[in-house]
């Protein structure tokens, strides 16, 4: 009968648990919901080119679900940016040595495909900044974000749009929190530089 | 533009950044749908994993539990069966019986003979008679 007991709480567990798993995967869902766009935006000024940030975001989600999806919700916005980052670090040095390589075999660029000149984002194309701000500001902010390096644009990105403090940031950039502070003054300085005739 | 006024260009800033993630075209809409489907569907396949063989345990355990309890149940009744003892030997000695007609064949042939005994002794009792 004590058996009988025990399975029967046993079965009643499992219920329980199939539905804490649910409501996780809820959340879970609910999250990436959530910061889907603002990565795809993210990845999108990284690599100039959509379907490469699509493809980094889908990296980014398939890490994140892997192997922080069991920490804490609270978590996980740093951990999932951690993730994005980490992937947008090795595009960003695949791309450096392969074009190292190019240049290194070929004096001059066999074709556009491989130039990294044309690779690069054309910052006179409006991106979708600008076009739904339809206006020069929205053009220039675009322009500065993407010729901010890596780190502080991150930087810049993580604290001022997402909204994650210094703690958190320095998670998702796997880098101390003074070096955040630092990365960030200077994303600062180059974006005040840069937009300055358009807010002033 | 100097630090002080940071925070006013930084808030149109990051409006204008939010304006840009929420006006996103709508293919790339869906494929963000297919993406983050796909990650939430390779989480499900590796719940099933573990889930599978907890699952069919809890169902054999429920089973056996099940045969323990029936099995627990009936032998207590047995003591409850009146003159269980008396009963055993009325079994053992029809048993017994049996076994004893069976085992001798002159009783065997006995039994195949009985009409001729039965006449045999209407016979007798004509005689006497």
């Amino acid at each position: 009968m004590h058996q009988l007991l025990n399975t029967i709480n046993e079965q009643s567990w499992t219920a329980q648990r199939v539905d804490t798993v649910k409501a996780d995967e809820r959340a879970l869902d609910q999250f990436l919901k959530a910061v889907e766009r603002r990565a795809l935006r993210m990845a999108d000024m990284a690599t100039g080119n959509r379907e490469e940030a699509l493809d980094l975001v889908q990296d980014a989600m398939f890490g994140f679900v892997r192997h922080y999806a069991a920490k804490p919700s609270a978590e996980w916005a740093p951990l999932f940016y951690r993730v994005l980052d980490s992937r947008l670090n090795d595009w960003h040095r695949r791309r450096q040595v392969r074009s190292r390589w190019m240049s290194f075999f070929s004096t001059a660029p066999a074709d556009d495909e491989m130039d990294p000149v044309a690779q690069a984002p054309d910052l006179q194309e409006p991106g979708p900044l600008a076009r739904v701000a339809g206006k020069e500001i929205g053009q220039a902010l675009e322009a500065a974000l993407v010729r901010l390096p890596l780190r502080q644009r991150q930087a810049f990105l993580l604290r001022m749009w997402e909204g994650l403090d210094v703690a958190a940031t320095a998670t998702a950039m796997r880098c101390s929190e003074g070096s955040v502070k630092t990365h960030l003054s200077r994303a600062l300085a180059h974006l005040r530089r840069d937009l300055e005739a358009h807010y002033e | 533009m100097n630090n002080e006024n940071d925070s006013a260009w930084i808030a149109q800033a990051t409006t204008a950044l939010d304006e840009s993630a929420r006006d996103l075209d709508a293919a790339t809409l869906s494929r963000l749908n297919r993406v983050r489907q796909a990650a939430l569907q390779q989480k499900r396949g590796r719940r099933i994993s573990w889930m599978l063989p907890a699952g069919l345990a809890s169902a054999c355990a429920m089973v056996l539990a099940i045969g323990v309890w029936h099995g627990a149940v009936r032998e207590p009744a047995l003591p409850t069966l009146p003159n269980a003892e008396l009963v055993h030997s009325v079994n053992g000695s029809n048993g017994a019986d049996d076994l004893e007609m069976v085992a001798n064949e002159d009783n065997i042939e006995l039994y195949q003979d009985l009409d001729f005994y039965a006449w045999l002794d209407t016979q007798n009792q004509e005689h006497d008679g």
